[in-house]
């Protein structure tokens, strides 16, 4: 009988296999079935062995292999222990017998494993040392394929192990998985690295050339060997998510440092073991696959740690001999391409796991590994600039050269205090020269053009955050030899701004030559490059900090001082020549080398400044022009009004020039600011050279709070301002009107801050009008237009309201604590215009959108330091903008395309908007008051929703990104008030659990995640206050099924099966009749009384001992016991 | 064909001005309006580029025909002056549908216009029908260069005034 099944199965596998033409859907289609009814089959073990002899057909194989894994996993607690062994036995000797292609014998290995695994569990691996003996066996003495399956063998059976977390699918609870992982590491894993190893010596023990076989079976034994030491011994009291965490990341190919007890040591401390290592990658190293994996096991190697190596005297000699063997190979070879990751990865490695060995090392030793360190790391240097050249794919020198530098931080950190003698400069020199050199043209640098010139889109990364990390450690080694670095930087700058001013010349006289152009290009690069490393060098990330002059920097600014090599007059003398365009300031060489960058700098921004006077603007590069502006931010950020108290000594030419209330430093922001307004009158269409350019103003206005009190009045800013007054309406880019409008009232700010009297708040309030009143007096001028309904579609008209939307964003934007509620009273008038305008401009998405964005941003920025009394009037201002938004849109229909994606856009708007004003509930600075006024921001917020409800369609709700964004909003009102969800009228409640209910299955995990916390939240609530029977708890109700439903038919993802189960439970404890009715129904539905009883019995287990209080302790009892219940019925249930 | 000069003919009010207008690439915008290949469009997408490190900034533009849908794209340096045409959508009262399927359309100030059909499709057969079961219908009317159509429709339910 099995002969005609088997034959009917190898029918229906041809026609799988068939091409699409030669079968119809339907026969495809039944085909399938029979598989998919045979995977259901009971007891199939005389069936499978049956195909396995019998069928030739090598889909039938997979499938019988297949058929036999789930059957394993399902009934393995009722097999009888014979014929356990004996289908193992046969498995066994089946693949030994047998040529298979590779996914068949993959899969057999796999039932296998899983055979051992779970015969493990129950005889503490006894069964698995036998195994292991004969697998062992079978590599030694077997011919060349056979010796290459038992490393499959070997590889199979440790994946099996490997993971505890994700392998619920063989049908064991979790904690079983992880003690069987601990039993297999504490015996086999040594054994079977002490083979592979042993099996290795014997291969290296000749010199190459190696025969193929040899090679094939080397490869699989270092690959076993690399799992070995890339294994992850998770220790036992880490909790489960922990444990699942780490082992994703591992998975994710990043392997865990090698961490070992002490049973280790007489391996892996066996001074034969590190030479042997490394003799195996000296011989292998020429064929890729197997240097990959030699290589990786000596990293490995590098991050030896742990119990095995107690005391210091150990950790020494360890260091030592891998030092040793590690010099000994580099020193050696030239290192190609494919090794230099893992070099570079062995010395992070030991650096990170050895460096306060290394720091103990005798002075000779350190002086080699300082000297091979700066050779490689110069070597991979130069590699990395070939590959950016070559624009090449894998960029393997490249992330070498990161690591390296990575490497470094630590180097210098640490270095820093105790070994900073000249070896340590030298070496910091080495690594700096290299890499200005590399990033300049010839004939002072090796850099090399890409070739051709390709466009670049504005949005990928600029050098500024691309090599970011690189430009930092550059920066760290150029402050190591400051007087080294700085004079470097200072004499490339001044030799390139030469040449640049010869080209100009020559420019205004004739046009360019194609090698002109291509200098003048040349030219612009090393001037990039140049102004990037000086502003690493100068100034650190201060992200979140305040920014500081680098204590090194400081010091050696003192340094020239006390030498006599700079002067306080001389460096004046370069500050007031740039703002009055001499060319060389007098006394010049005793101009302070920090000062004389910048000179440098803003001389080049003087140069630009002209070049765009004479009308050559347009051979100017706006990406040099970014990167001057970021250098002009960054350094005003750290230098300009130094905080004296925060320095321990300050620099006399430092402070002198850039101190508070000095001619230096209102010179710089004299000098900034027109600067500004020039790039902003001539590089209008630069939209990145803008960005930068309004960035550093707003940056420079808050510098150092007290100091803008004189930035608001010079007589740049007001320049600026009315620069910015008498621009026409649509000639800047949105966002740059924003920006300014920000930094001016940002600069505000400053006036309130340097003392609290009442005296500075008119001086602020003062400040504002002369920047909002011009802007109230052309809305008003607008809007009060008496044929304004008439007028509103005239473009010029439309012009002027876009603009003053972008200017109020930017003043919504720049607004902080002591400002907002003067801008606050500004903006509330005008905002209570804007339901009309929208209502009027409905028709004109711009407009609809800004004033959406407008309340917004109120909402964002003031919000939280209003009054509940101006709290109010925003949200009521809102609320009206919203509702008459959705009175517009209601019951409209459109033929224009793309009117989804708008309704999308506008949409997600005012979710922001809601959003925003929900989280003043959760984030309120404001002084108490006494106004009576409460209004809480939930109201609001689920008001707007219930505007905007009939709006939000299924089709708009599969933008991923308005998608998440509604269910955050939901989850979010729920976590604060479920109380207001309750009592929403019930069609409103209706909809919003239809569309969590679409939220379970309709979309990604992000917001199954959100709709289970709504589900749970919601029934918590419930339970809590005894609405069981309302209205409300009603309506949440059908939830208990469809959550069970979803969770039993695998629908909702394994990563959420916790939330999941807390969830039931909170259902379960509203609704106990319920839940008892729906797992009567589930096990009456099963046809099989087996699995009926044992479905009973895993029902059982899982309420045993929870209270239904709805509590914390019972509700975690429960999500563990719910753990167990998957993962066993999932063996064996098989739900639709 | 005959229709389309009927309805140039009847053309009022900006009739002599210019279409469209000239603007600074780089103030373009999202969801603004433009010149494709001599249609006038709206700007769905906007990004701009460089020829090269030191080179400066081209807008490419993606815009979608205000009137058939159709996509058009196009570079430009971002220094150039592009055509924005003028575009008005204005709504207005439906009071009627004549026999021969012109709309009778009455503006907010009152004023009476008969000149427009009833549009293709969704809206069209929608028009119609709540036409017919008497609801208020509010019309919006594009028109940009000289074309001019009713583009969308909204009934007004008892939410609205």
């Amino acid at each position: 009988m099995n002969d005609n099944i088997i034959l009917e199965m190898e029918k229906a596998a041809e026609i799988i296999m068939a091409p699409p033409n030669l079968v119809s859907n339907e026969q495809r289609h039944l085909a399938e079935n029979i598989f998919l009814d045979f995977r259901k089959s009971k007891s199939p073990y005389g069936i499978c062995r049956d195909i396995l002899e019998k069928s030739q057909n090598h889909y039938v194989l997979f499938e019988a292999a297949e058929v036999l894994k789930g059957a394993i996993i399902r009934e393995w607690s009722f097999l009888f222990e014979n014929d356990k062994t004996s289908l193992r036995q046969y498995l066994f000797q089946y693949i030994i017998s047998k040529t298979l292609p590779s996914f068949v014998r993959d899969r057999i290995l796999q039932v296998i494993a899983i055979m051992v695994k779970r015969a493990s569990i129950d005889d503490g691996g006894r069964e698995r040392a036998n195994i292991l003996k004969e697998v062992e066996n079978l590599i030694v003495n077997a011919e060349p394929h056979k010796k290459v399956l038992g490393c499959n063998i070997l590889s199979n059976l440790m994946q099996e192990y490997a993971t505890t977390v994700k392998s619920t699918d063989v049908g064991l609870p979790w904690e079983v998985h992880f003690k069987a992982k601990k039993q297999f590491e504490a015996t086999d894993l040594k054994r079977i690295f002490q083979f592979c190893i042993y099996l290795l010596s014997e291969v290296v023990k000749n010199d190459p050339p190696y025969s193929n076989t040899l090679l094939e079976l080397s490869g699989h034994l270092l690959k076993i060997t690399e799992t070995v030491l890339a294994w992850g011994y998770v220790s036992p009291i880490l909790p489960k998510r922990l444990i699942g965490i780490y082992e994703s990341v591992h998975e994710a190919d990043s392997a865990p440092a090698l961490k070992l007890t002490a049973s280790w040591a007489d391996i892996i401390l066996n001074p034969d073991l590190l030479p042997l290592m490394f003799q195996i990658y000296w011989k292998l190293r020429d064929f890729d696959q197997l240097a990959h994996h030699s290589i990786n096991c000596l990293v490995q190697l590098a991050s030896l740690n742990g119990g095995i190596l107690p005391t210091d005297e150990a950790r020494m000699k360890y260091l030592h001999a891998y030092l040793m063997a590690f010099f000994n190979l580099i020193s050696n070879i030239t290192i190609k391409n494919k090794e230099c990751l893992g070099i570079s990865n062995i010395v992070k490695k030991l650096i990170i796991f050895f460096i306060h060995d290394i720091l103990k090392l005798p002075d000779s030793m350190k002086d080699t590994l300082l000297d091979e360190f700066t050779r490689i790391t110069c070597h991979f240097c130069d590699g990395a600039t070939i590959e950016e050249a070559q624009g090449a794919e894998d960029k393997f020198f490249t992330d070498a050269f990161d690591n390296m530098l990575d490497a470094w931080t630590t180097i210098l950190q640490e270095f820093a205090q105790s070994y900073l003698e000249n070896k340590f400069s030298e070496c910091a020199k080495q690594v700096f020269n290299k890499y200005i050199q590399c990033h300049l043209a010839p004939p002072d640098g090796c850099r090399k053009n890409n070739g051709e010139v390709e466009d670049i889109e504005d949005n990928e990364d600029n050098d500024r955050s691309k090599f970011k990390d690189q430009l930092q450690v550059i920066g760290m080694f150029g402050r190591v030899v400051p007087g080294h670095a700085l004079p470097v930087l200072f004499k490339l700058l001044e030799d390139r701004t030469d040449k640049f001013v010869n080209h100009l010349q020559a420019m205004q006289t004739r046009a360019m030559n194609i090698q002109e152009a291509e200098a003048l290009d040349n030219l612009f690069e090393d001037l990039h490059w140049i102004i990037l490393v000086s502003g690493h060098i100068l100034c650190m990330d201060s992200d979140g900090e305040t920014p500081m002059i680098p204590s090194e920097i400081m010091q050696y600014s003192i340094d020239q001082h006390n030498r006599r090599e700079s002067t306080l007059n001389a460096t004046m003398n370069a500050i007031i020549a740039v703002g009055s365009k001499i060319a060389l300031p007098d006394n010049f060489e005793h101009c302070d080398h920090i000062i004389r960058i910048v000179f440098n700098v803003m001389k080049l921004c003087t140069i630009e400044d002209y070049a765009a006077s004479v009308n050559l603007a347009q051979f100017m590069s706006p990406e040099v022009g970014s990167s001057i502006m970021w250098f002009l931010k960054r350094w005003c950020l750290s230098y300009l009004l130094p905080v004296e108290n925060y320095y321990q000594e300050l620099s006399p030419t430092l402070i002198g020039c850039l101190g508070k209330d000095t001619d230096g430093s209102k010179l710089v922001v004299s000098f900034v600011l027109s600067k500004i307004q020039s790039n902003l009158y001539h590089f209008q269409s630069e939209p990145i050279l803008l960005r930068d350019t309004v960035e550093l103003f707003c940056d420079i206005v808050c510098v150092k709070q007290k100091s803008s009190s004189h930035v608001v009045k010079t007589e740049s800013m007001r320049n600026l301002i009315k620069l910015f007054a008498d621009l026409q309406p649509g000639t800047l880019p949105p966002n740059i009107i924003r920006g300014l409008c920000k930094g001016f009232v940002l600069a505000g700010t400053a006036l309130y801050s340097r003392n609290n009297h009442g005296d500075n708040q008119s001086t602020m309030n003062e400040y504002y009008e002369l920047i909002l009143m011009p802007l109230q007096q052309r809305f008003k001028s607008v809007l009060g237009q008496e044929n304004f309904t008439r007028i509103c579609h005239q473009e010029k008209v439309q012009k002027i309201v876009i603009d003053l939307l972008e200017s109020f964003i930017g003043i919504a934007k720049g607004s902080a604590m002591p400002s907002s509620t003067t801008l606050f009273h500004f903006l509330a008038p005008i905002l209570s215009e804007l339901p009309v305008f929208i209502t009027v401009y409905n028709n004109y998405q711009v407009i609809v959108q800004l004033i959406l964005e407008l309340f917004g941003q109120c909402a964002k920025y003031m919000l939280c330091y209003l009054s509940p009394f101006d709290s109010k009037r925003l949200y009521e201002s809102s609320l009206a903008t919203v509702q008459a938004y959705a009175k517009c849109n209601q019951g409209r229909l459109t033929n224009e395309s793309f009117a989804e994606e708008s309704s999308f856009q506008d949409l997600a708007l005012i979710l922001d908007l809601l959003t925003f004003i929900l989280s003043k509930d959760c984030f309120d600075f404001c002084p108490i008051s006494n106004d009576e006024v409460t209004v809480a921001a939930s109201d609001v917020s689920l008001f707007g929703l219930n505007f905007i409800m009939p709006l939000m369609t299924m089709d708009l709700l599969k933008y991923p990104s308005l998608c998440a964004q509604y269910y955050r909003l939901l989850v979010l009102i729920n976590d604060i008030y479920p109380e207001k969800i309750c009592n929403l009228p019930s069609d409103l409640l209706n909809t919003l659990l239809r569309s969590v209910e679409l939220g379970l299955t309709n979309f990604g995990s992000d917001i199954v995640q959100a709709c289970l916390d709504f589900v749970q939240g919601m029934a918590t609530y419930i339970f809590r206050h005894n609405l069981t029977e309302s209205q409300f708890g009603q309506a949440i109700r059908p939830f208990l099924k469809t959550v069970i439903d979803l969770t039993l038919s695998h629908q909702i993802n394994t990563d959420l099966t916790s939330s999941a189960s807390t969830c039931i439970y909170a259902l379960m404890c509203c609704f106990q009749e319920d839940y008892k009715m729906l797992i009567q129904s589930l096990i009456q539905m099963q046809t099989d009384p087996m699995t009926a009883e044992r479905l009973a019995a895993a029902f059982n287990n899982l309420v045993l001992n929870v209270d239904m209080t709805c509590d914390r302790l019972p509700k975690l009892k429960f999500r563990d016991n719910f753990d167990k219940f998957i993962a066993n019925v999932h063996g064996f249930l098989l739900v639709k | 064909m005959a229709d389309n000069l009927e309805d140039t003919h009847f053309d009022t009010g900006d009739s002599g001005a210019s279409a469209t207008y000239p603007m600074q690439c780089s103030a373009l915008r999202k969801n603004g309006f433009v010149m494709l290949k001599s249609r006038p469009c709206k700007i769905v997408e906007m990004s701009t580029s460089k020829t090269g490190k030191h080179g400066h900034a081209k807008v490419h533009l993606v815009g979608i025909d205000i009137f058939s849908g159709k996509k058009y794209e196009d570079i430009c340096p971002s220094t150039h002056n592009m055509d924005v045409p003028h575009v008005k959508r204005e709504d207005y009262q439906l009071t009627d549908i004549s026999d021969d399927d012109y709309l009778s359309l009455m503006s907010d100030n009152g004023e009476l216009r008969e000149d427009l059909k009833v549009p293709d499709g969704e809206v069209g057969s929608q028009l119609r029908l709540e036409h017919g079961n008497g609801k208020d219908i509010l019309c919006t009317v594009l028109k940009s260069c000289g074309e001019e159509v009713v583009i969308a429709v909204k009934t007004n339910t008892a939410l609205d005034k």
